[in-house]
C-alpha cells in the first residue's frame, strides 16, 4: 500500500480558525476584570478558610418560631401567586399588540414592544423600592413589582409564539370575515397553549424565589425576617429559615417540572 | 328551546369540566391568598398621586459631579456579570456532561449532579449574597461568588438539557469510529449540543446583568448600592441616572442577544 | 350564488415580482372554474385577490354586486368560504369549534371572547359536518383527523359561513389519489346542489377536465385559455403549461398523457 504513489490532490487551504483569538481575547479579558475589580486571591483564600468555619455556625437550625415562618411563607407564596396573575393579565392583553403578524399597524406594535422591554429591563427590586415608597411596607408593593417586571417577560414570550404560529392558520381564519379580536382568539391563543402554560409556570417559579428576597426592601415575606436575623447574627434562626425557604422553592421547583412534563 | 340561546363548543353545551374546575381553583386560590398580601383597591388608589409626585420629582436635572461614578459603578456591575459568567461556565460544563442522562457515567452521577445543580439554584442570588458578605466582607467579590454559585446551578442544567437532546445517530457515528469515552463527549455530543449552548450563555449573561444590578442592595457591589442609597435619601438627581442607565444597558444586551440567537439559528 | 368579475388585475410584489400581469374573467354564477397552470404561474396569487388576501396593485374584483374594496373586506370575506392546500385548521380546537369559526363573522366581540356562540350557528356547523360525513369526529380534536379527513373539515368551515363563492387553493395537492376524488367530488357536489359558486386552483390536468365546468388557463401571470374542458388539447396545454414563450416545460410529457 505504502508504495503505491497517489498524485493526493491538495487540500483546499485550511479556513482561519478564529476559536483561539477568541479564547485568548476572553482571557485577557477576564484578567483585566479581576486587575480592575482589585480581587485579590488571598482574600478569597482566607476567606475560604474562614467560609468554613463560617458555615458550621449555620449548623444548628432553631425551628422554635417555625409558625411564625410559616405564616412569613404564606405570605411569600401568596405574594407570588398575586404577581403572577397581575404579570399574566397584563401580558394577555399585550402580547396580541406586540406579535407583528397580529398588531393592527407598525405604531401599536412599537409601542407595545417597548413596554415590554421597559417592563422587563426595571429589576423587580427596583420597583419594589419605588412601590413601597408609594404604597408604604407590606406585600402588596412586591406583589406589584413582581406583575410589572415579569409581565414584560411574559408578554415577551407571548408574543414571540404567536409569531411563530403558521401563518396559513392565521389566514384561514381571517377568509371567513372574523375580526382581529377573532383572530387572536381562534387562532393565536389556541395554537401556543401549551407552550404559554409552560411560561406560566415558569413564571410563577421565578415569583416564588423573587419573593423570598423581597422582604429585604420592605415588601413583606420570608426575606425581611431572614435579613433581620442575619444582621443580629442569630445564626440558627438563619439556618431554620434557609431551609424553610429552600424546602418550599425545591418542592414548587419539582412540582411544576412535573406539571410541565403532564403538558407535554 | 330558544334558538337564539347562546351555549358553548361543547357536546352538551355547557363549559368543559377540566377548564371550568381549573378556573375555579385559581380564583379560590386568589380569594384565599388576597388577605395575605393585604390586597386594598382603596390603597392602591391613594398611591397613584403620590406615585405621579413621585415621578415629577425624578424629573430634576442630574447631579453632574456624581456621573462619572455612575459611569464606574456601571461597568463594575458589567464586570461582575462578565466574570461571575465566565467563572460560572468553566465549572458547569464539565458538570453539564455528568448530569445529562445519556453522557453521565453512571444513574448515580446523574441523580446526585441533577440534585445538587438544582440545591445550588434554588435560592436566589441575593440570599447567597447576603451570606457571602457576612463570610468574606462588603465588595464586588462575595457579589460574583454568589452569581457564579447560583449561575452555575442554571447553567448546568440547561447544558444538560441541550446534550439530552442531540441526535443520536450522529453520535453513534462516532462510536463506530472507536472513540473513548472523552472523544465522544467533545467530538460527538458537544459540537451538536453548541449552538444550544451559546443561547444559554446570552440568556444566562441578560440574567445576570439584572441580578447584579441588585447584589449592592446587600453590600455585595455594583450598582445597586448607589441606587437603594439615592432611593432613601431622596437624591432624586442621582436616581434617575441610575435608573436609565441601568435600563440602558440591559436593553443593550437584551437586543445583543436577540441578535446574536438569531444569527445562531 | 354570485357572480364574480376580474377586470384587469395586476399584482407586483414589493421585490418587483410580478405575478399578474392584467387578468380578466368573468365567473357565472353557480359554476364550476378550475383554474389551471403550472407552479408560479400566479394560481395562487389571482384566488386570494378574490376575497382579499392579496391586494392587487392594478385592477377590481367585484363579488355579485360588490366590489371589493380595503373597507368592506370582513363583509366580502364572510361571503366568501375558502379552502387550502394545508387545511390551516386550528390543531388543538375541536373539529367542532374549527367549522364554528366560520360563524365568526357573525358573532359578536364578547361572545367571541367567552368562545358562546348561538344554538344556530351550532346547528349549521352539525349541517356542515353532516355534509362532510365527519359528524362522528365532531368532538375529536383537529390534528387527530388524517389528511382527507382534515381537508373535509376544511370545507364544513367554509360550508358554515353559508357562503355565496367557495375558492380552493390547491385543495388536493397534498393529498393521496383517493382522498383526491373524494374532495373534488365534494366541492362539484356542493356547487350543483347549492349553487355556490366554486373557483378551484389545480394543477392535475385529468381532475380539472373531469370535474370543471370552464377552466382558465394561466401561465407567467396571463390568462392563455379560457374555455370548456372539452377544448383542452395538446397546443392549448402546451401552452399553459410552456416556460419562457416556447420552451416546453418537463412535466408536459406526463400532463400530456393524462390528458
Amino acid at each position: 500500500m505504502a508504495e503505491q504513489i497517489i498524485e493526493r490532490p491538495a487540500l483546499p487551504k485550511k479556513p482561519f480558525n478564529p476559536t483561539s483569538v477568541w479564547l485568548s481575547g476572553w482571557l485577557a479579558l477576564i484578567w483585566l476584570i479581576i486587575f480592575d475589580l482589585e480581587l485579590s486571591f488571598e482574600t478569597l483564600l482566607y476567606g475560604v478558610q474562614d467560609i468554613f468555619e463560617y458555615f458550621s455556625r449555620y449548623s444548628r437550625p432553631n425551628f422554635e418560631d417555625l409558625s411564625r415562618y410559616v405564616e412569613l411563607l404564606g405570605q411569600t407564596l401568596a405574594t407570588a401567586l398575586w404577581g403572577s396573575t397581575l404579570a399574566i393579565v397584563v401580558a394577555v392583553l399585550l402580547a396580541p399588540f406586540a406579535a407583528r403578524n397580529l398588531s393592527p399597524n407598525a405604531v401599536t406594535y412599537r409601542i407595545a414592544r417597548e413596554l415590554l422591554n421597559f417592563m422587563r429591563a426595571m429589576p423587580d427590586l427596583l420597583l419594589a423600592l419605588i412601590f413601597v415608597a408609594a404604597l408604604g411596607l407590606g406585600p402588596l408593593p412586591g406583589a406589584l413589582a413582581l406583575g410589572v417586571h415579569t409581565a414584560g417577560f411574559l408578554g415577551k414570550f407571548f408574543a414571540e409564539s404567536l409569531e411563530r404560529v403558521d401563518n396559513g392558520i392565521y389566514e384561514a381564519v381571517t377568509a371567513t370575515g372574523a375580526s382581529r379580536v377573532q383572530l387572536v382568539m381562534y387562532a393565536g391563543w389556541p395554537s401556543i397553549q401549551r407552550e404559554a402554560l409552560g411560561y406560566m409556570l415558569y413564571i410563577f417559579d421565578r415569583n416564588v424565589r423573587m419573593a423570598a428576597v423581597l422582604g429585604l426592601v420592605g415588601a413583606g415575606g420570608i426575606g425581611l425576617a431572614l435579613h433581620d436575623t442575619l444582621r443580629m447574627f442569630n445564626y440558627d434562626q438563619s439556618a431554620a429559615l434557609i431551609v424553610v425557604i429552600l424546602v418550599t422553592i425545591l418542592t414548587i421547583d419539582y412540582l411544576s417540572t412535573w406539571i410541565r412534563g403532564k403538558l407535554n | 328551546m330558544s334558538n337564539s340561546k347562546l351555549c358553548w363548543p361543547t357536546p352538551n353545551g355547557r363549559p368543559g369540566l377540566v377548564p371550568t374546575l381549573s378556573l375555579l381553583a385559581c380564583i379560590l386560590l386568589l380569594v384565599i391568598s388576597a388577605p395575605a398580601v393585604e390586597l386594598d383597591l382603596g390603597r392602591i388608589i391613594t398611591a397613584i398621586p403620590r406615585m405621579l409626585a413621585f415621578a415629577g420629582n425624578l424629573l430634576v436635572l442630574p447631579d453632574w459631579e456624581y456621573l462619572p461614578i455612575l459611569a464606574k459603578n456601571i461597568l463594575q456591575t458589567i464586570e461582575m456579570t462578565f466574570l461571575a459568567t465566565s467563572i460560572a461556565l468553566v465549572i458547569s460544563l464539565p458538570l453539564g456532561i455528568l448530569a445529562a442522562k445519556n453522557t453521565s457515567p453512571h444513574p448515580a452521577v446523574f441523580h446526585a449532579t441533577r440534585n445538587l445543580l438544582s440545591l445550588m439554584r434554588a435560592l436566589p442570588e441575593l440570599v447567597w449574597a447576603l451570606v457571602f458578605v457576612s463570610a468574606v466582607g462588603l465588595g464586588p467579590l462575595p457579589g460574583i461568588m454568589a452569581l457564579s454559585f447560583v449561575t452555575v446551578g442554571f447553567m448546568g442544567k440547561f447544558f444538560a438539557e441541550s446534550i439530552e437532546v442531540v441526535d443520536q445517530r450522529q453520535v453513534e457515528g462516532v462510536v463506530a469510529q472507536g472513540a473513548s469515552w472523552l472523544q465522544l463527549r467533545t467530538f460527538a455530543h458537544f459540537p451538536q449540543a453548541f449552538p444550544d449552548f451559546v443561547g444559554t450563555v446570552m440568556y444566562v449573561l441578560d440574567h445576570n446583568l439584572r441580578a447584579a444590578a441588585i447584589l449592592g442592595l446587600v453590600g455585595a457591589g455594583g450598582i445597586g448600592y448607589d441606587l437603594v442609597m439615592a432611593m432613601r435619601m431622596f437624591d432624586y438627581d442621582r436616581l434617575l441616572p441610575i435608573a436609565l442607565s441601568i435600563y440602558i444597558v440591559v436593553t443593550l444586551l437584551d437586543r445583543a442577544s436577540d441578535h446574536f440567537r438569531m444569527r445562531m439559528i | 350564488m354570485a357572480k364574480i368579475i376580474i377586470k384587469d388585475i395586476g399584482k407586483r410584489y414589493a421585490n418587483g415580482f410580478e405575478a399578474l400581469k392584467g387578468v380578466s374573467a368573468e365567473i357565472a354564477a353557480g359554476s364550476f372554474t378550475v383554474i389551471l397552470g403550472p407552479s408560479g404561474a400566479g394560481k395562487s396569487t389571482l384566488l386570494r385577490t378574490i376575497n382579499g388576501l392579496e391586494t392587487p396593485t392594478a385592477g377590481t374584483i367585484q363579488i355579485g354586486e360588490q366590489v371589493v374594496t380595503q373597507n368592506n373586506l370582513r363583509e366580502v370575506r364572510s361571503q366568501v368560504g375558502m379552502v387550502f392546500q394545508h387545511f390551516n385548521l386550528v390543531d388543538r380546537l375541536s373539529v367542532m369549534t374549527n367549522v364554528l369559526t366560520g360563524r365568526l363573522s357573525h358573532r359578536s366581540w364578547l361572545g367571541s371572547l367567552l368562545y358562546l356562540f348561538r344554538r344556530t350557528d351550532l346547528d349549521l356547523a352539525h349541517d356542515a359536518l353532516i355534509r362532510v360525513g365527519l359528524t362522528e369526529k365532531a368532538w375529536n380534536r383537529a390534528d387527530k383527523l388524517s389528511g382527507g379527513q382534515q381537508q373535509r373539515v376544511g370545507i364544513a368551515r367554509a360550508l358554515a359561513q353559508q357562503p355565496r363563492v367557495i375558492l380552493a387553493d390547491e385543495p388536493v395537492a397534498s393529498l393521496d389519489p383517493v382522498a383526491s376524488e373524494e374532495i373534488m367530488g365534494l366541492l362539484r357536489e356542493i356547487c350543483t346542489r347549492d349553487g355556490i359558486t366554486v373557483v378551484v386552483n389545480l394543477h392535475q390536468v385529468e381532475l380539472a377536465k373531469r370535474f370543471a365546468d370552464r377552466i382558465i388557463g394561466l401561465n407567467d401571470g396571463l390568462v392563455v385559455y379560457d374555455g370548456p374542458a372539452s377544448g383542452l388539447d395538446r397546443v392549448t396545454l402546451s401552452r399553459i403549461y410552456s416556460r419562457n414563450g416556447d420552451q416546453v416545460d418537463e412535466q408536459l410529457e406526463t400532463m400530456l398523457a393524462y390528458a
